[in-house]
């Protein structure tokens, strides 16, 4: 049985829908991050999960159990803010304690809690501090200890990095993942980033105009997105698309990609002579193998990260970008290439609706 | 799948209590109001009564018998005239002192900001004490402003004991009292006027009182209009000074609203009446407060910034 | 930048004099009267040259007058008193009836709330002998007339709605997140109302503490319709006692002075606070 399951869950304001029956099954231990934009309601789901904000319809179950109607305070989850909402007038040492202090734990549980959680968030030296005093970086774990100092079994975390900088960012990425397995709860985890949707997630859960697109492995997200916005939202640089119209071939299809003839996998008849999306992403470009491919002209050269990635325009026009490992060989700026991709490279969408068109 | 297990009932929270908790953390502040508002409904049916302490045997119900008395009453057309003229007079000479010294004061530095605490201290008095006080200085024996006065050429100067000079006196120390009212919200407003526009015009030259007249004031017309109307709402209903200082006369100069009421109330015992200048002045008071409520809000909303 | 011509000074600092001598003289005045003798300040001209004495705070102090007629009694200390205990037990109590409905109005999005605060709101704004003069008739029914309890329940006119308002302020400008955090620690609301939102607000509701204090200090026309002379403030004592003493200045000015010595001293200490609450919250100081 699964330990976190929402039905059909549904939130309004108004005449405001923020989403509208939402479903998701997590099991114990597991790591479920919600991804989506700004303005999704991510915060708002974690909010009716905690308890603290009542849904319009539909249920939260935890543990099996209907929370309906259960105060926050007892529904043994641990919550980190975004903006960390640490008690301004309590030192960090009692912030953490506070939520052991609640379940009445002695003097020397307590401590032990205290000093189990700070030492694991690496803040034992600044337990003496007002929050006021605290770095970003220091109040980002402190909100984390305190969330995890009662040892809950769901812990629901708001998008906890996004309001540090960019190096403590990397280095919690790094560290979260072993932490939160160690803290043995099921976890929701919100966040706007996919990088670090991809680095901490058992399953992603990607949350748009008010439903789960998708909820899948990142695995699976990245390389089967069940829409062109997953697909869009996952990857970077972003994946290229280009509108074609499928031609039959044999039993299957095939699309003529800016004069480069490729068939399409998966079972894809019914869409034949129709336009649909097709795209792919950059990193599964490849340059001037044997293989035959688009003829493109390289626009821009621009290095990303440990990769380099090209700008280029197909002779009809269409312009693409390819993503090379440092490995490769890399064209000049100008020079003409050949750029070749796989059928199993390709993906596929429906030009109204965005989903997914083939396996 | 199995069908979630019930919860233990101890983990529920009845949605009743849950609901009614706002109502019940109010209920004390509620029945302050209903505690208020018998009075205010008796206030209203009194207003229709034939009703004197002295002559009980007459009492009876008049319906508007005393609101239409008004209109061929000359005392009551001298009580709205006193009353408008005391209003608008105070309120428009305390909010150009308030904002001319509010200019004075604008820049923080510390002179000014001690200068400002310390001009504080007459709206700390209270206004029935001020009262006293002045009556004190402008006494025509000994006081002090008696004492001047005569060596500006006016020996006899009577203040508040002369028709001619009452409504001088009393309006002087309402605006002892009550400009440095307007003088710190107006400075409130002031220093927390966004400081590029003055900075763009100060670089391309433009004339001073052009900034003033284009610029400053129409910032600074919401806390302008929230102050004026304020003080408004105060000064329709001022009872205090004038009471203290001349009980409303000499003779009937100074029967504004309040002073009128209490005065049918306690010496001529005309319960009926009192209570019906009383509503008309309510009614005067509720349109004002409902467009200060309004700017208010505005106000409110903008220092506490949209939540 | 300061372009400000050396003519500019003088018309300001000369304008500056002038409001802070209008002001302060008419303080500064009672302030030396209240150490002088009938006899020098009867003197005509008036002259800032006297030999200061204590007499006439003392004879406010001890109750007992001497004139010429022979010694008269004081209720002064009386009045003090009383100013002291109304506005201290109104005050208090409006915090017990309002913090609650100031949290109950910036937590709970409900509908009556708003009439409520708003019903309070309009009676800061409402003439107050409109609802007094009824409620003295039902005081002498009630047998509410001239007892503390009495006045204390109107005076709740003054102080909750000020309290009131301020301080849901003061609540709704705490985020609500550090509130959640605290119930998801695992505490119901009313610990978390104790021990997060009470303390956090604590400022404003010293702040407006202090200013329903010195509101109901300054009240005049409540106990002037409700209290006779046993239960009567300051306010409405110190004119009383001017026709009692006749001309007894100096005592005069004595009694002023100490009936205004408490509010100057509040409102020094809660300066900081005093803008937002002489406009309600409307405008930060």
């Amino acid at each position: 049985m699964s330990q976190l399951s929402l039905r059909n869950l549904s939130k309004s304001y108004g005449a405001f829908t923020v989403f509208d029956g939402l479903n998701l099954e997590a099991d114990a231990g597991e790591i479920i991050v919600v991804f989506g934009g700004s303005g999704t309601g991510k915060t708002i789901l974690l909010r009716l999960i905690a308890g603290v904000e009542d849904q319009t319809s539909g249920t939260v179950e935890l543990n099996g159990e209907d929370m309906t109607d259960v105060p926050p305070e007892r529904r043994n989850v641990g919550m980190a803010f975004q903006n960390f909402a640490l008690f301004p007038h309590m030192s960090a040492r009692e912030n953490i304690a506070a939520p052991l202090r609640a379940k009445s734990a002695s003097e020397s549980a307590l401590n032990a809690g205290i000093d189990r959680v700070s030492k694991l968030l690496k803040i034992d030296r600044v337990l003496g501090h007002a929050p006021r005093e605290l770095s970003n970086g220091q109040k980002q774990r402190t909100s984390l200890a305190r969330a995890l100092a009662a040892e809950p079994k769901f812990l629901l975390l708001d998008d906890p990095l996004r309001n540090v900088d960019a190096k403590l960012r990397y280095e919690m990425r790094l560290e979260l993942p072993r932490l939160l397995r160690q803290s043995g709860a099921t976890v929701l985890y919100v966040t706007q980033d996919y990088k670090e949707a991809m680095a901490l997630a058992d399953r992603i859960a990607v949350l748009q105009g008010g439903k789960f697109v998708q909820v899948a492995t990142p695995q699976d997200i990245y390389e089967k997105p069940a829409t062109l916005q997953v697909a869009r939202l996952f990857g970077d640089p972003v994946i290229n698309t280009l509108d074609v119209t499928l031609q039959a071939q044999g039993k299957g299809a095939a699309a003529d990609v800016a004069g480069y003839k490729i068939s399409i996998p998966g079972n894809v008849q019914s869409h034949v002579s129709k336009t649909v999306v097709l795209a792919m992403r950059p990193d599964a470009v490849t340059l001037n193998t044997s293989k035959s491919g688009v003829k493109a002209t390289v626009m821009a050269i621009t290095p990303l990260n440990e990769r380099t990635v090209l700008l280029l325009q197909a002779e009809n026009g269409w312009e693409f970008l390819a993503s090379l490992s440092a490995a490769a060989e890399t064209p000049k700026a100008g020079s003409t290439v050949t750029a070749h991709f796989e059928s199993s490279d390709i993906h596929l969408f429906d030009k109204e609706t965005g989903e997914r068109l083939h396996g | 799948m199995t069908a979630p297990a019930a919860p233990a009932p101890s983990q529920k929270q009845s949605r009743f209590m849950r609901k009614a908790l706002p109502y019940f953390l109010s209920l004390p502040a509620l029945l302050m109001c209903i505690g208020i508002l018998i009075p205010f409904i008796t206030a209203v049916y009194y207003s229709m009564l034939r009703f004197r302490l002295n002559l009980p045997a007459m009492k009876g119900f008049i319906w508007f018998q005393n609101y239409i008395g008004f209109f061929t009453d000359p005392k009551f057309w001298n009580t709205l005239k006193i009353s408008l003229i005391y209003a608008i007079l105070t309120v428009v000479v305390e909010l150009l002192l308030g904002l001319l010294i509010a200019i004075l004061l604008q820049k923080r530095t510390w002179l000014n900001n001690s200068l400002s605490i310390v001009l504080l201290l007459p709206l700390m008095t209270a206004p029935a004490l001020a009262a006293l006080m002045w009556k004190l200085m402008t006494n025509p024996n000994f006081g002090i402003l008696s004492y001047f006065v005569s060596l500006l050429g006016f020996p006899d100067m009577k203040w508040g004991s002369d028709p001619s000079t009452a409504l001088f006196t009393v309006t002087l120390v309402d605006v002892w009292v009550y400009t440095p009212f307007m003088m710190i919200l107006l400075l409130a407003g002031l220093r927390s006027l966004p400081p590029a526009p003055f900075e763009a015009a100060a670089l391309d030259g433009v004339p001073r009182s052009f900034v003033f007249f284009r610029i400053t004031l129409p910032m600074l017309m919401p806390y302008i209009l929230t102050a004026t109307l304020f003080r408004l709402l105060d000064s329709i209903q001022q009872f205090d000074i004038i009471y203290a200082m001349t009980q409303g006369g000499p003779g009937d100069t100074l029967l504004v609203f309040q002073v009128q009421a209490y005065l049918d109330f306690f010496q001529a015992t005309n319960v009926g009446r009192s209570a019906a200048l009383m509503i008309i002045l309510w009614a005067i008071t509720y349109a004002l407060s409902n467009v200060f409520i309004k700017q208010w809000l505005k106000l409110r909303e903008k220092a506490h910034g949209v939540a | 930048m300061d372009h400000t011509s050396t003519l500019e000074k003088i018309i300001r600092g000369v304008l500056l004099t002038l409001v802070v001598i209008f002001f302060m003289f008419p303080i500064f005045w009672i302030f030396l009267m209240s150490f002088q003798t009938n006899e020098s300040i009867l003197r005509i001209p008036p002259s800032l040259a006297f030999t200061p004495t204590f007499d006439n705070y003392f004879a406010l102090v001890t109750g007992e007058m001497r004139t010429a007629a022979g010694s008269l009694k004081i209720e002064f200390m009386r009045n003090l008193w009383n100013s002291v205990l109304l506005s201290t037990i109104s005050v208090a109590l409006s915090l017990v009836l309002g913090i609650p409905a100031a949290y109950a109005f910036a937590r709970f999005k409900f509908k009556l709330g708003e009439d409520i605060a708003f019903t309070l709101l309009s009676f800061r704004f409402a003439p107050p002998l409109l609802v007094l003069l009824p409620l003295s008739l039902y005081f002498k029914t009630l047998g509410l007339t001239n007892t503390y309890i009495g006045l204390i329940w109107v005076y709740q006119l003054i102080c909750l709605p000020l309290i009131l308002w301020i301080v849901r302020g003061y609540f709704e400008d705490l985020s609500p997140d550090i509130e959640h955090a605290h119930r998801i620690a695992g505490y119901g609301w009313f610990a978390t109302f104790w021990k997060i939102a009470l303390p956090l607000a604590r400022p404003g509701i010293a702040a407006a503490g202090l200013l329903a204090f010195i509101f109901a200090w300054n009240n005049f026309v409540f106990a002037l319709v409700l209290a006779s002379a046993d239960k009567q403030p300051v306010t409405v004592g110190a004119l009383a006692f001017v026709t009692a003493s006749g001309i007894q200045y100096g005592q005069i000015a004595a009694a002023i002075v100490l009936s205004v010595l408490p509010t100057f001293v509040l409102a020094l200490f809660a300066q900081r606070y005093l803008v937002e609450g002489l406009s309600l919250g409307a405008v930060k100081g």
